[in-house]
């Protein structure tokens, strides 16, 4: 992003009060035109609430809402150049699938021939033709929601609204609506704001994510960075699995820090300098996959390691995930890639060596 | 194979219950409604006499001791000759029409403010609606005689504050009728009306909103579509117990208010002639019988539709 470029939909400083308790607690929020960016968060983090206030469902208690530039704030959701996908769809019963496509572009008061034309097209968009006549309760979930999703955006908006676009569809059939997806975005050009608690989701559909709780936005950022440096304990934990351990800084120079951390092995030096000297206790993580599980003692001196018992894993095909009790009696996540067919699997009980790099060990201050 | 028997057993008895259930609604339309029915349609057809039943009967046996029936749609054919007959049926289907058109009107608004209130006062408002049913409507009706008389609440009220410097002349006539029938059947309408309009997703509004519909287009292109079942039965409720109305019309009706229940009810006790009077009943009941058979052939469609063409 160079300086210039000015963001598409600039929320500045909104909050939403219900009573007393803020669904969304002061938020900003910057979103680049063109983009798809995820809300991702747990149900009752506030997420829905800000979508809404962007659709204009909801008016927000204080704060602006700017799209290209224009104060929407007040804007009543028929005036906006933004339309919402719902979770279930909300497909009116009653019109046929051509109606439901086709009521925003009556609504504007377009002529037949344009309405049927751009309707055709959308239809051949989302791949569904032959449906223009069936009513809403005639389509499976898949169609329903590539109805919805025609629907949405025969007014070509400036923004999409999504809130929970998968939710309904069940997981085959998610991960090859995703790439869909991804691609009509890409063919429209129009910018994508998704409101998921699918962090799988999140992940391989967003440019960015936001991760939201208790109506504020704890980090924002893209998905590779948001997982391999997470910046508390609360995103860390939420996103993906991984291993929160407690340590103590020993001592910090302007390379290395030196921790003592009981549950991996005693003394630990990272390359990373840490500013505040005030900070003595942190959390040190380290996800599952950036460990090494074997049976036999690692033969190399300086690799770290420490030992312990499988007391359960699981084994999906592609990988396993064994919960390793170590000699501390803590529980350590770690997950193996099964590279050969032919390999001796570890199993219940077996006496193991996990070994990892320090370069991998996330700082998290508490 | 005892077992065998046991399960055998079983499933008759699973079939017996079954059909018990089911047999309860028709045993309960046997007894008081077709038989009824029935009674009044041999009567239809029966000559009147002076006699203790007044009228001729069905069955009648002749010189030599076999049995003959009697049957005469004389009444009938009066009562097309007679234009008294057809133009209090008009007169009547004319004001349940305008009672049911008006109790719509009022109703939906309030079935739709009901349904759109916080979940308390829903029920609060919905006890309210039906708590006048717990005084007699015998009773309700003639306190509207106090209202509406011309030395009433009403006329007292309007020359205190007034708007008019003469009494109206509200009782016995066919606004009075009209504001009884509306009054007593509105809560037929609010009701079901109001259990549609509490199902309606509110998520449909707002799609249709952010698709660009302003408030009254959500309202004209969602909302009344959508409950238009609630419309019909309401208004059948309200429609089918105005047509044949009696109590309304003769407390405050005038005398020039023509009611179908009203001549009914001298057919049987001013001019005692049964015969005639069970066939106005006979032609108000098909009169009635052709809406409902219309409603139920509608839903049974929709239904149908809905069933068929489920996706899972």
């Amino acid at each position: 992003m160079n300086e210039e470029q000015k963001s598409y939909i600039e929320i500045r400083g909104i909050s939403k009060y219900f009573g007393n308790f803020a669904a969304v607690d002061k938020v900003d929020l910057d979103i680049n035109k063109g983009e798809l960016f995820s809300i991702l968060g747990a149900s009752g983090s506030g997420k829905t609430t800000l979508l809404r206030m962007l659709a204009g469902l909801e008016t927000p208690s204080e704060g602006t809402i700017k799209i290209d530039g224009i104060d929407m704030t007040q804007v009543p959701p028929y005036k906006r150049p933004v339309n919402i996908m719902f979770q279930n769809y909300a497909l009116f019963p009653h019109m046929s699938v051509f109606d439901n496509i086709a009521y925003g572009l009556k609504k504007e008061g377009l002529s037949k021939d344009i309405i049927e034309d751009k309707v055709a097209n959308i239809l051949s968009l989302v791949k569904l033709e032959e449906y223009g006549k069936r009513k809403p309760n005639q389509l499976s979930g898949g169609q329903s929601q590539r109805v919805a999703l025609a629907r949405s955006l025969i007014k070509e908006p400036k923004v999409l609204l999504l809130d929970e676009p998968m939710a309904a569809l069940d997981k085959k059939l998610r991960q090859s609506t995703q790439f869909e997806l991804v691609d009509i975005q890409f063919q429209l050009g129009v910018t994508f704001i998704i409101v998921t608690h699918d962090q799988e989701e999140a992940m391989t559909l967003s440019d960015r994510i936001a991760i939201m709780e208790q109506g504020k936005f704890v980090q924002i950022g893209e998905p590779n960075s948001i997982y391999e440096n997470p910046n508390s304990n609360f995103v860390a934990d939420f996103i993906g699995n991984i291993n929160l351990f407690n340590a103590k800084i020993t001592s910090t120079n302007d390379d290395n820090a030196s921790f003592y951390c009981e549950a991996l092995g005693g003394e630990i030096v990272i390359k990373k300098s840490i500013q505040d000297q005030n900070v003595k206790d942190v959390t040190l993580a380290l996800r599952p996959e950036k460990m090494i599980i074997q049976k036999e003692s690692p033969s190399d001196e300086d690799t770290n390691f420490i030992s312990g018992v499988v007391e359960d894993f699981g084994y999906f095909g592609n990988l396993s995930i064994y919960r390793v009790r170590t000699n501390n009696g803590d529980i350590i996540q770690v997950s193996k890639q099964n590279r050969m067919r032919t390999e001796q699997p570890i199993k219940w009980e077996d006496e193991v060596y996990l070994s990892w790099d320090n370069e991998n060990l996330i700082i998290l201050e508490k | 194979m005892s077992g065998l028997l046991i399960n055998l057993d079983n499933s008759f008895r699973e079939r017996l219950w079954k059909n018990l259930v089911i047999a309860i609604p028709y045993l309960w339309l046997l007894l008081f409604f077709l038989t009824p029915f029935l009674i009044v349609l041999k009567i239809s057809l029966a000559d009147p006499i002076i006699a203790q039943p007044p009228f001729t009967p069905f069955f009648q046996e002749t010189v030599d001791g076999s049995f003959s029936i009697y049957a005469t749609f004389d009444n009938f054919l009066y009562l097309f000759q007679d234009s008294l007959y057809f133009v209090t049926y008009l007169s009547s289907v004319k004001l349940a029409f305008i009672s049911t058109f008006f109790a719509l009107i009022i109703g939906y608004p309030i079935a739709y403010g009901i349904a759109r209130s916080p979940q308390p006062t829903r029920n609060i408002l919905l006890l309210m609606i039906v708590i006048p049913f717990w005084i007699s409507f015998l009773l309700r009706v003639y306190a509207w005689m106090g209202i509406l008389k011309t030395k009433g609440l009403l006329n007292g009220f309007l020359l205190w504050i007034g708007i008019i410097d003469q009494p109206l002349d509200l009782l016995y006539t066919d606004t009075a009728v009209y504001i009884g029938m509306i009054y007593s059947y509105l809560p037929f309408m609010i009701l079901p009306l109001y259990a549609n309009l509490e199902k309606l997703d509110i998520r449909l509004l707002e799609a249709a909103s952010d698709l660009g519909a302003k408030r009254w287009q959500v309202f004209k292109d969602v909302t009344l579509p959508l409950s238009l079942p609630g419309i019909i039965a309401g208004s059948l409720l309200v429609f089918i117990p105005s047509i044949g109305e009696y109590v309304i019309p003769a407390l405050l009706g005038g005398a020039d208010t023509l009611m179908i229940g009203r001549v009914l009810f001298d057919e049987f006790f001013l001019n005692r002639d049964w015969p005639v009077a069970s066939a106005v009943a006979i032609v108000l009941v098909l009169l009635l019988v052709l809406p409902i058979v219309y409603f139920q052939k509608r839903q049974s469609q929709e239904s149908m539709q809905n069933s068929s063409q489920a996706v899972t």
